[in-house]
């Protein structure tokens, strides 16, 4: 009896709801309140922070320097000549001459800029295969159409829309050292990319011979060449693992964009840069843009230690910290103002 | 269909039963009802209900097509369905299937798996119900049978204290006359005890064998949902009697001092009485719940807009630049023009702009409520100790509408009051007791009580009367004869009945608790009411056991108010003793002591003010030859066949006059804990409260005055109790003219209100000034609330401060409960604790049970139980409160959090040809909610703010990207880095936003806060990893996405700048806004704070005033009868009859005359079973 007793009054005992700070809601808590020294100090802070970062990255934008050519006008004959898809083996050179009044110091990049092409449509960026890519399954062509396969059902590597508008121009810098001899600046084409792209997304299919790796596929209808074509000198450079293939395959996000197309080897004449002087672009003009009333150009660049010229974050820095300390001043002001009436309000 | 649907048409029908059906889905309609007992296989061939009752929605075959029908009825789920169906459309999507299906599926599967817990709960709770063992009658043998073995024609036995199974027809009982007691309480909220009488042809079967014989048939109505009529012929022996609702015991009622009895089922399980009463349970929603489907509307409409906008970019993209760069990208096979494209890419703008408004909304609204109604369950502070059941949130969706509630419904008896009657003062020839008084002569508070009165020295003291007073018990010892003559009178106007097992053990059958309260008091203090014949009552005085000869009870009743016993002591001497109402009885009395009558009175207001309940004693010797005479008049009045009713009252009224003053009685009737202050403060809260009681009209006004509901401030209590139509509509037109017309009124250029619109009322009584009450009875509400007078009737009761009715029936409680919920638009909430409240409970938008009572019902209908309405303070002021605005925090939160989400997919657009491109990873499309809804996080924002915050968070990368290259030269500004750059801005400026949301910084909500940037990075870099890709690389294309693009400064500049420029703005706002226009929270809160400082001042709780109004009543929840009853004998035992003469009078004759008093009576639903409702 007396044990059956114990046992109900334990089991109503159990019905008492805990007595912890979560369940009855009574966690101490912290208040965050805005109060005047709080929000004001935090916005002149800020105001200092917004414009010491934008004055020192105007000053870095401004110490980069940049040329950039377009030469779509320029090589409008080569343009003519490509909006005719049919006069795809014809091929066409232009020449285009510069004077660089001021030495490139450092590290220089060359650069190909596209207007107007859209790497970010929604089908064009799905129509890529990354199993392909990788070079595990070369017939896994399920996610490229529309380029996945070609009239006779031969499946296309690299197959889709990404691959087959492969930027194709080709692109020598030559330096005139004098009026009658012009050297090639040496460039380098490795390293453009990034490293999990060139070593984890992209891979050749295994294979010593990659011609023979690539039996039964065919090349993309735009290309000239097949892909283990792309770089017959370098095998690391062959394939999939072609850096301008790859460079490419990574979309852009916007229709106006450049892309990373050769590095200055800093070697002979070039040690500290690019010096000033006469310099031409060669161009083996490939690639189509006014067929969509786009443009192309070459872009020479130096960089700081954020990377290339970015004028606008500087601005946008500096601006958001004029601003903030605008703002703030204001807000000292009318808080001032107030002080005494919101005392008058809460002695009431 | 609901319950308030059908009740019109219902109520309308009510004078004509025959024509009242039910549909039987089995068996067409019935048209009546035939049971014969002891015959199941004749009953079986009507397929009549068993008494099984089911409350469960499904059962495990249907649960799954049930449940998923009834979910797809919810727009949103069906719109969901609908996005899952485009997305399927290979041309259309623009993002894959899964970012859909797995919250569906989420979705669906969470709430089914609710409802499978809540049905299952419905089935444990129905089986308990259904598994309670009864005794039937079976091959003439009682047998243990689950109520749900019960069938309709099955004789059943009963014992005390046991529930009713079903609706039974009372054949025989223990007591004489095949009398018997029941309680209705939780069917009608009414608390006295009601006597039902076996017809006499049955009320011999007393033994088993004779009842195994028994092969009656009763031919009766359908099943209906009138608790107070039942109309059906007994056939038997080639009989046929009439049986009336007087022979019925209805299912939910006990049995109380009936030790057993037998019943025939007439009605079992659904077709019970009770049953038909409870409404269907309806799905409830809340106020947020229909804001956030007209919010989901709008914004889908926004989203159609957006959609159209982009989709006509696209048409014009397609046509100016697509056409020209279809080398690049031929169109899809299926589309041939911009046109078609554009159209296209409307259903893939639909699919992607789709998580402005993500299920996972739904999702998280639910998460939060469930989380709310743990926070109830667990709450110590509503935890009743003394019953050991803490408060259960029983539907997890209502609880931020807690915060919302502007009317309260509440029953009266178990609800504010605990229905016990304590006999707390008394005023004995001027003086009064009572009265506690500490050392210092001061009137002591409760608690700090000193012992109480010791009443060791009488052997038949009950031991659990209490009485703090020790003064009264001297004077009785000391021989105060006023003290005696006062106990004396206690001991023996009354209708008690006792039962004495043993000796000295003795167990008063009071029909109403009052009178057992006084019979009680006056045993401790020494006048033992010990037992009654007919003739006589026996009284032990001070112990010694003296008997009266009682001569007459002047019966009570509503007009009279009053009672009276005429009874000659062991000297010879005649005496009458009455107690009754102080209105009536002060009237009645001897003038002359001038003195004793004043104080008398000044005790009777103090009392009143108290909220206590008070009758009057007075007493009136008779000599032999005038009660000869009047007797002899009595006995002519009562021959007499012509308005005997009348004659005898003027006979009563005739020796009730002259009586001396003895004294007052005051009779607490318990409030439960803390109603007063719960109603105060509800009040406060602008909280109008409702009381709807099956109570007689004043007790409910006096539990009204007690609780603090009606006062005497107050400028006017209105009293309808009209019988016509007309009247009612009078009634209330004078009401609400003098509400106009008072001096506090503001539109006084206001005349007729019937000569108006009545939509113009409302603004008109709505600024009335004064403070009102409005009492409406049963039978006055039945007019007031059809069709063309609803209104008036809830405008004037809306204009009054306090309303209460009462005589309603549980339907008449949800009529006016689906009346203000119709017409007010406010949101609603019904207490109760009986059967009788459940059709309440379960229209109003919030049902509350109170726990813990015998009866389960209501809290199986409720949507929140506790067993105390205190906590109804705690539950509408903290819990509402805080869920409601947590909820509308979370809502703008999470709508700021989608708009600033969704909107960049907007802006995008434009750099993309209206190509449909998401800007972020799918995986990151289909976690951004869960991830964050994780956080049931406050939070203010609007969605202006959100687009804001898209813009920034787009355009300002897309500023930096357009030029910027990487540190080590190559391109930055590829798509899958902006998408990176893009989410993460968003996650940080949304979690700083919801920091600076957050009221009150818990750990929790720093883990949440950290946590999920936490989660966001973690998933980030687990999604963008060389592990995934390799296992899956077609889904995982970001593959070393987040450490390249993560590493860049600039990447990191541009996401610090975005947060400051969305963020920054806002503070200055809020800063601001708190500085010029402060609201009332924060300068409450800034106050609070300078009070702090200040040592704040105590404030003191006024004590509410003594009032003067009187509200005297004889005990009020009395039925007229009883005396008549005693006198004819019918319910003494026989062994008692024996011994007394017995009366002449059939039984049948008795009942003919007890039942045309009810119908005189008052005319209430439940007094006049063959009334129509409806003149």
């Amino acid at each position: 009896m007396t044990a059956k007793m114990k046992r109900t009054s334990e089991e109503s005992q159990s019905r008492l709801p805990d007595n912890s700070a979560l369940k009855q809601q009574q966690l101490p808590a912290y208040r965050l309140q805005l109060t005047a020294t709080g929000v004001l100090s935090g916005f002149f802070a800020t105001g200092v922070f917004c414009l010491g970062v934008g004055i020192i990255l105007i000053l870095s934008a401004k110490s980069i320097k940049e040329i950039e050519i377009k030469y779509t006008k320029i090589c409008g004959n080569c343009a003519k000549l490509r909006e005719d898809a049919t006069n795809f083996d014809k091929e066409c050179t232009c020449s285009i001459p510069f004077y660089l009044s001021e030495t490139m110091q450092g590290n220089v990049y060359m650069y190909y800029k596209l207007y107007g092409f859209y790497q970010n449509l929604y089908r064009y960026i799905l129509s890529r295969s990354n199993s392909q890519l990788l070079g595990t399954d070369l017939k896994d062509v399920g996610t490229c159409a529309p380029f996945s396969k070609s009239h006779d059902g031969t499946p296309i590597a690299p197959c889709g829309a990404i691959a087959n508008s492969i930027f194709n121009d080709t692109i020598i810098l030559s330096y005139n050292l004098n009026s009658s001899i012009s050297i090639e600046v040496p460039m380098l084409r490795s390293g453009i990319t990034w490293w999990t792209d060139k070593y984890v997304k992209f891979q050749n299919p295994r294979s010593k011979n990659l011609s023979i790796a690539f039996a039964g596929t065919t090349k993309p209808p735009s290309w000239v060449k097949s892909v283990y074509e792309l770089d017959k000198e370098d095998p690391e450079n062959n394939g999939f693992l072609n850096d301008d293939f790859i460079v490419w395959m990574r979309a852009a996000a916007f229709p106006t964009f450049k892309k990373l197309y050769r590095r200055l080897n800093r070697i002979q004449y070039f040690t500290e840069g690019l010096p000033a002087g006469n310099y031409s672009f060669n161009i083996t003009y490939n690639f189509p843009v006014t067929r969509f009333r786009g443009e192309k150009s070459v872009v020479l660049s130096t960089l700081t230690w954020s990377g290339g010229s970015n004028l606008f974050l500087g601005l946008a820095y500096t601006v958001t910290g004029a601003v903030t300390w605008l703002a703030s001043f204001s807000m000292m002001a009318i808080h001032l103002m107030l002080k005494d009436r919101k005392m008058f309000f809460i002695q009431q | 269909m609901t319950v308030p649907k059908e009740m019109p048409e219902k109520w309308a029908r009510a004078g004509a039963p025959p024509s009242w059906s039910r549909k039987k889905p089995s068996w067409g309609t019935e048209e009546e009802r035939r049971a014969r007992a002891n015959d199941r296989e004749y009953n079986e061939k009507f397929q009549y209900a068993s008494n099984c009752i089911k409350t469960s929605k499904y059962n495990i075959l249907t649960f799954l097509p049930v449940n998923l029908f009834e979910q797809f009825q919810e727009v949103a789920n069906t719109y969901f369905l609908f996005l899952l169906i485009l997305q399927l459309i290979p041309q259309v999507s623009s993002l894959s299937w899964f970012t859909t299906i797995v919250p569906l599926v989420l979705v669906l599967a969470i709430t089914a798996v609710k409802d499978a817990t809540d049905d299952y709960f419905r089935h444990k709770s129905d089986n308990q119900v259904n598994n309670r063992q009864s005794q039937v009658l079976i091959r003439g043998s009682l047998q243990q049978e689950p109520w749900m073995n019960v069938c309709v024609g099955d004789i059943i036995k009963l014992e005390n204290n046991q529930f009713v199974a079903a609706d039974l027809l009372l054949l025989s009982s223990s007591e004489p006359h095949g009398l018997c007691y029941i309680e209705t309480a939780e069917l009608d909220g009414e608390t006295n005890m009601k006597v039902r009488q076996a017809i006499p042809v049955t009320s011999e079967l007393g033994d088993i064998s004779r009842l195994a014989k028994f092969d009656g048939e009763v031919v009766c109505e359908p099943p209906n949902n009138k608790l107070d009529r039942f109309s059906g012929t007994l056939y038997w022996k080639e009989s046929k009697i009439p049986l009336s609702n007087q022979n019925m015991l209805l299912r939910g009622c006990v049995l109380r001092n009936t030790e057993w009895c037998f019943g025939l089922v007439v009605f079992a399980g659904p077709d019970t009485k009770l049953m038909q009463n409870s409404g269907r349970t309806k799905f409830k929603r809340t106020s947020i719940d229909r804001l956030m489907n007209t919010l989901v509307l709008w914004i889908f409409g926004f989203l159609v807009c957006m959609g159209v906008i982009l989709a006509i970019g696209n048409a014009i993209w397609e046509h100016e630049v697509g056409t020209r760069f279809q080398a690049y990208l031929p169109w899809d096979e299926a589309v041939d023009s911009a046109f078609f494209s554009g159209f296209l890419s409307f259903w893939s703008y639909i699919i992607i702009l789709n998580t402005v408004v993500p299920i996972s909304l739904y999702v998280s609204v639910e998460v939060i409520r469930l989380g709310h109604s743990y926070f109830i369950n667990w709450d110590k502070k509503m935890f009743c100790a003394k019953k050991r059941t803490p408060a259960e949130a029983r539907t997890t969706t209502l609880s931020e509408e807690l915060g919302q509630v502007e009317y309260v419904f509440s029953d009266k008896t178990g609800t504010l009051t605990q229905n016990i009657m304590v006999f707390s003062k008394c005023s004995v020839s001027g003086r009064s007791y009572g009265d506690v008084f500490d050392v210092l002569g001061h009137k002591a508070e409760l608690g700090e009580r000193p012992e109480p009165v010791d009443f060791s020295f009488n052997p038949l003291a009950d031991k659990k009367f209490v009485f703090w007073d020790p003064s009264l018990l001297e004077a009785v010892k000391t021989g105060d004869p006023h003290a005696h003559e006062f106990f004396r009178l206690l001991s023996l106007c009354h209708t008690v009945m006792s039962e004495e097992k043993n000796e000295g053990e003795l167990y008063y059958k009071a029909q109403s608790p009052d009178e057992g309260a006084l019979v009680t008091a006056a045993r401790n203090f020494g006048f033992v009411f010990r037992s009654r014949t007919p003739k006589t009552i026996t009284v032990h005085e001070m112990g010694t056991a003296v008997t009266y000869q009682l001569l007459a009870i002047l019966d009570f009743n509503n007009i009279r108010k009053r009672m009276s016993v005429i009874v000659r002591n062991p000297e010879g001497r005649i005496r009458l003793y009455c107690k009754g109402a102080d209105t009536i009885l002060l009237d009645r009395l001897h003038p002359s002591p001038q003195e004793l009558l004043s104080t008398t009175t000044d005790h009777l207001n103090e009392y009143a003010g108290e909220g206590l309940r008070t009758l009057v004693l007075a007493y009136k010797d008779l000599d032999e030859e005038y009660y000869g005479g009047w007797a002899q008049r009595r006995l002519q009045a009562s021959l007499a066949q012509d308005s005997r009713e009348d004659r005898l009252a003027s006979v009563y009224e005739e020796v009730e006059s002259d009586m001396v003053l003895l004294g007052a009685t005051a009779i607490e009737d318990k409030l439960q804990q803390g109603v007063p202050e719960t109603i105060a403060l509800l009040t406060l809260a602008n909280i109008k409260i409702w009381v709807l009681t099956g109570d007689k009209q004043e007790t409910a006004v006096n539990i009204g005055y007690s609780c603090k509901m009606l006062t005497d401030d107050m400028t006017e209590v209105f009293i309808v109790t009209g019988h016509t139509v007309l009247e009612v509509r009078e009634e209330l037109r004078k009401a609400r003219e003098k509400m106009l017309d008072s001096p506090h009124a503001v539109g006084n250029g206001f005349t007729c209100p019937e000569k108006r619109p009545s939509a113009k009322l409302p603004s008109v009584l709505e600024a009335v000034a004064g403070e009102y009450a409005l009492v409406i009875s049963g039978h006055s509400l039945a007019h007031a609330l059809e069709a063309d007078m609803e209104l008036e009737f809830l405008e004037t009761a809306c204009a009054c401060r306090a309303v209460i009715c009462c005589r309603v029936t549980p339907l008449q409680k949800a009529q006016v409960v689906e009346l203000v919920k119709k017409h007010k638009k406010a949101v609603t909430l019904a207490i109760g604790d009986g059967a009788n409240d459940v059709s309440m409970i379960k229209t109003a938008h919030i049902g509350v049970g109170i726990s813990g009572q015998e009866g389960i019902q209501a809290v199986l209908a409720s949507d929140y139980a506790f067993s105390q309405f205190k906590f109804l303070q705690r539950l509408l002021l903290v819990h509402g409160r805080w869920s409601y605005l947590r909820m509308c925090k979370f809502l703008c939160y999470f709508f700021y959090k989608n708009f600033a989400f969704t909107m960049v997919h907007f802006w995008f657009g434009f750099f993309c040809g209206f190509s449909a491109q998401t800007v972020y990873d799918q995986y990151f499309i289909t976690l951004y909610n869960i991830v964050y809804t994780s956080l049931p996080v406050l939070a203010m924002g609007v969605f202006d703010q959100g687009i804001y915050t898209s813009v920034l968070t787009f355009f300002i990368p897309y500023g930096v990207f357009a030029e910027a290259t990487r540190d080590d030269g190559s391109q930055l500004a590829d798509y899958q880095s902006f998408a990176v750059t893009v989410a993460t801005s968003l996650v940080i400026v949304v979690s700083v936003q919801i920091g600076l949301d957050t009221g009150y910084w818990t750990a929790i909500n720093h883990f949440f806060i950290w946590g999920s940037l936490a989660v966001y990075f973690a998933i980030l870099f687990a999604m963008h990893s060389n592990g995934l890709f390799d296992m899956f690389p077609n889904q995982f294309r970001f593959v070393g996405n987040a450490q390249n693009t993560l590493a860049q400064p600039t990447v990191w500049l541009t996401i610090a700048l975005t947060t400051a420029v969305c963020v920054m703005p806002v503070v200055a706002f809020r800063f601001l806004k708190l500085s010029l226009k402060p609201g009332l929270s924060d300068t409450v809160r800034y106050s609070q704070l300078v009070r702090k400082k200040q040592k704040a001042q105590h404030r003191c709780l006024r004590r509410v005033g003594r009032t003067s109004s009187r509200r005297s009543g004889y005990a009020f929840s009395h039925q007229e009868g009883f005396g008549e009853l005693i006198m004819s004998g019918k319910n003494m035992r026989l062994s008692s009859l024996a011994l007394a003469g017995f009366t002449t009078r059939s039984s049948s004759s008795w009942l003919e005359s007890l039942r045309r008093k009810k119908s005189d009576s008052a005319g209430s639903p439940s007094a006049g079973p063959d009334k129509p409702l409806k003149g």
